[in-house]
């Protein structure tokens, strides 16, 4: 198996296109850049049995997490002899591994020099850096992130930080010693929020024999800004040559200035929250200033009882299947009954319609239209720090109980 | 003058079995053919459990059902009528099957009243009184649009006994006169009469012979599978597919266990419906021809191998029970994974079924599945080897 960034644009301001190309047996998957991993709950894509995933085809890869299928230690998954990809059925995606679930990292027991603590459905286990390393080694992923100490303290000390960057160093060269050859490893950025032991973790992890680079913008301010300017200071200092993938930058204009600063990679937790919250995704890159104002939304909420004869489907043009076959009355019908399906279609369009959000910012990358798309963005949807704050809201108000 | 009806339906029958009353047809409805004997799986509120319409069709799903008490409640009659009824609403273009909407008030609501007039209840919304007649079920079946509706018909639980059930039975055919005289759309829409008369054999026979008088499209054997001995369901069915028209497809209500399904058609059932495999799928058992299993427990954890290995739908060719171990009862997708297997086994058992009556080896087929179903002779319920002996089949030779 190998990996391979071939990077094959770069500008001014950080703007970047790239491929990262996994090569195994004889498969080859491409994953054009900026992009993003879908998220996977359990080793599944929630609501999306493999038929329907199949029915968005720029989905290239996937982000396993390890916490939530290690509540028995060893995984009883680790038996079967055919490799990760195989048992989660994803042998036509790139697959990703990291250890903590990357969009929603419970604050959980400390960790040690030995051991992460995450948080499974069975309660707290504790995860050793040899023995994820001999996890990884059977699962044979494209590609795992180290295992990091992550700071999960609301104001962490600067003794903290210094010893999460130490570990996570430590539990990197732990895994470039130990993996087989054709597995590839991402080494984890630390420093939290301080700007030395950030350039530290960057530069040390710079030095090694890296894949490409994590950064989790969890836990780093309360804006999208505030955590990109943290991120910053880790960003400036990696090499350009190499991927870099971020937690933590979900809504559209998170990604646009995530990638506006030289991320490659993000992943669809957001997709999955908004989901969830019974929303459909209805932003565009390529928004025209509507006189109707209304039309101006980035999602519409399917809970809305306005939708309950409204007989287009949930974005009008989109080619996914839940808007080629059905209504926003029926999905509107579907969520206010706590049917299942009213999930799988939801997730079914807004994953489609977030890998066709990436599309199109690659596009006007090659075009060099990025910056124009991206100010009309703003100009129009608003000012992300207020959407932030009001979606936020919408969610914890508006969460699906799914009943038997 | 009774009324009798118009048919938006043509039924053939294809092959009867030598030795038994089973038998294969060809129902063609309004959208579309289905061949019995057919399992169909309900979709109470408009949608079968997570799964989309294309993957229902693409498990050869011919018709499904849609309940019309939950429709009626939401969307309700007003929005899916002005939606174009519920195949459009939920974007299947195969057959649907409503009930009448009596049964759920009935089973639902503790204070369900029934005069002559309907069923009086109160509204799960703000408690107000309410009223469910002949007329107002046949107006919503009509706005929902199913192929196949169902007659309002009096229900009483199958352990009742004395005078009330006669007077069901009688009340049941004045409100199919009701029905048939309320229905709108007679040519595009079937309606079943229901045989009543509790476990009357006299009280059936008498509800048979009136009810055959209407000569409505199809009869469904109603009543049933209230918790009475099986000893006594079978016999039940038995005495109503001798009494019906050869010439009328027969629905057993409510019925959709393996072993009932293969007993059931082999005294002459040509229809079926339940949740249970939809159900049980929710509480993470798989139906197997060797019987469920609750892949919740630990020991699938390291089981890779798939639910079925003869089984060719998409769960069972992705997938090994310790991945659905994983998921079951935690993620939809683990839900939705046992669902469409038992979709499917449901499907394919029936046409195991048809497929060994077409070949006249239907009573062969009975018997190596009960041999797969039960492990051994010591484990066959005593009813299902009463049943088939009756339709000359040893269970046990």
């Amino acid at each position: 198996m190998s990996l391979r960034f071939n990077l094959l644009k770069t500008s001014e301001k950080s703007l970047r296109l790239g491929k990262l190309i996994s090569i195994k047996n004889e498969q080859k998957i491409i994953l054009d850049t900026p992009n993003c991993l879908a998220y996977t709950g359990r080793g599944c894509v929630p609501h999306l049995t493999p038929d329907n995933l199949h029915n968005i085809p720029l989905v290239e890869a996937v982000n396993v997490t390890l916490e939530h299928f290690i509540d028995v230690q060893p995984p009883p998954s680790t038996q079967f002899p055919d490799g990760i990809h195989k048992f989660l059925n994803f042998e036509e995606y790139l697959v990703f591994i990291d250890v903590r679930d990357s969009g929603n990292l419970k604050p959980v027991s400390n960790n040690t020099d030995k051991y992460v603590s995450v948080y499974t459905c069975h309660g707290v286990r504790q995860v050793m850096s040899d023995s994820y390393i001999e996890y990884m080694n059977i699962y044979k992923p494209d590609v795992f992130a180290s295992l990091a100490d992550k700071i999960t303290d609301e104001v962490p000390s600067l003794k903290r930080i210094k010893k999460s960057v130490d570990r996570t160093l430590k539990w990197l060269d732990d895994a470039l010693n130990n993996v087989k050859v054709g597995i590839h490893v991402f080494g984890v950025l630390t420093g939290h929020n301080n700007r030395e032991e950030r350039i530290r973790s960057a530069q040390e992890t710079a030095k090694r024999n890296v894949s490409g680079f994590v950064l989790n913008g969890n836990f780093l301010g309360n804006t999208s800004r505030e955590r990109i300017n943290v991120l910053k200071s880790s960003l400036d200092n990696l090499p350009s040559n190499k991927p870099r993938l971020t937690y933590g930058l979900g809504a559209p204009e998170d990604i646009l200035l995530g990638v506006s600063e030289g991320i490659d990679l993000f992943d669809t937790h957001y997709a999955v929250k908004m989901t969830d919250a019974g929303h459909a995704f209805t932003f565009s890159l390529d928004v025209k200033n509507d006189l109707d104002s209304s039309k101006n939304q980035k999602t519409i909420n399917l809970w809305n009882t306005n939708f309950c004869d409204d007989t287009q489907p949930l974005l009008v043009g989109c080619q996914c299947y839940s808007c080629q076959n059905h209504t926003r009355a029926y999905i509107h019908h579907l969520l206010n009954t706590h049917e299942m399906l009213a999930s799988v279609l939801l997730m079914s369009h807004n994953l489609f319609h977030y890998t066709i959000f990436f599309k199109n910012i690659r596009e006007s990358i090659s075009q060099g239209t990025f910056f124009s798309k991206a100010e009309q963005f703003f100009k129009i949807y608003g000012d992300g720090f207020k959407q932030e704050k009001q979606e936020k809201e919408m969610i914890d108000s508006s969460t699906i109980i799914l009943k038997n | 003058m009774k009324p009798t009806m118009n048919s938006a339906l043509s039924w053939k029958i294809i092959a009867n079995c030598s030795t038994t009353k089973a038998r294969v047809g060809k129902l063609t409805l309004p959208h579309g053919p289905v061949d019995t004997p057919v399992f169909m799986p309900v979709g109470t509120q408009g949608t079968l459990k997570g799964l989309t319409p294309k993957q229902l069709e693409e498990l050869n799903c011919q018709i499904m059902l849609n309940n019309t008490y939950h429709l009626g409640l939401r969307p309700g009659q007003e929005l899916i009528e002005e939606l174009g009824g519920s195949h459009e609403f939920q974007n299947w273009n195969r057959n649907l099957l409503t009930d009448s909407g009596g049964f759920q008030m009935v089973s639902l609501l503790k204070l369900a009243r029934i005069t002559e007039e309907g069923v009086e209840f109160q509204s799960p919304h703000d408690g107000s009184t309410m009223l469910l007649t002949p007329e107002h079920s046949m107006s919503l079946q009509n706005s929902i649009g199913a192929d196949i509706i169902m007659q309002l018909d009096d229900v009483v639980s199958s352990l009742t006994t004395g005078p009330r059930v006669e007077e069901a039975m009688y009340r049941s055919i004045r409100w199919l006169d009701r029905c048939i005289n309320s229905h709108r759309k007679p040519d595009t829409q079937n309606l079943f009469a229901i045989i009543q008369g509790g476990l009357n054999i006299d009280l059936r026979k008498k509800c048979i012979e009136e009810m055959v008088k209407r000569d409505t499209p199809g009869y469904a054997i109603g009543g049933l599978s209230g918790g009475e001995e099986k000893d006594t369901f079978w016999r039940i069915v038995t005495f109503s597919t001798d009494l019906l028209p050869k010439s009328k497809p027969i629905y057993c209500m409510g019925v959709g266990y393996a072993e009932d399904l293969v007993v059931c058609s082999a005294l002459g059932v040509d229809m079926y419906d339940c949740v249970f495999p939809t159900r049980t799928a929710r509480f993470g058992n798989a139906l197997t021809s060797k019987g469920p299993l609750n892949l919740k427990s630990t020991k699938f954890a390291q089981d890779f191998e798939p639910i079925e290995k003869d089984c060719n739908c998409l769960t069972c060719k992705k997938y090994t029970r310790a991945y659905i171990h994983m998921h079951a009862t935690r993620e939809t997708v683990g839900c939705h994974l046992i669902t469409l297997h038992n979709v499917s086994y449901q499907l394919r058992l029936m046409n195991s079924i048809r497929q060994a009556i077409l070949k006249d080896e239907f009573p062969t087929f009975v018997q190596l599945f009960f041999k797969e179903l039960f492990g051994g002779k010591d484990n066959y319920p005593t009813w299902a080897v009463n049943a088939l002996k009756s339709v000359n089949i040893e269970l046990l030779p």
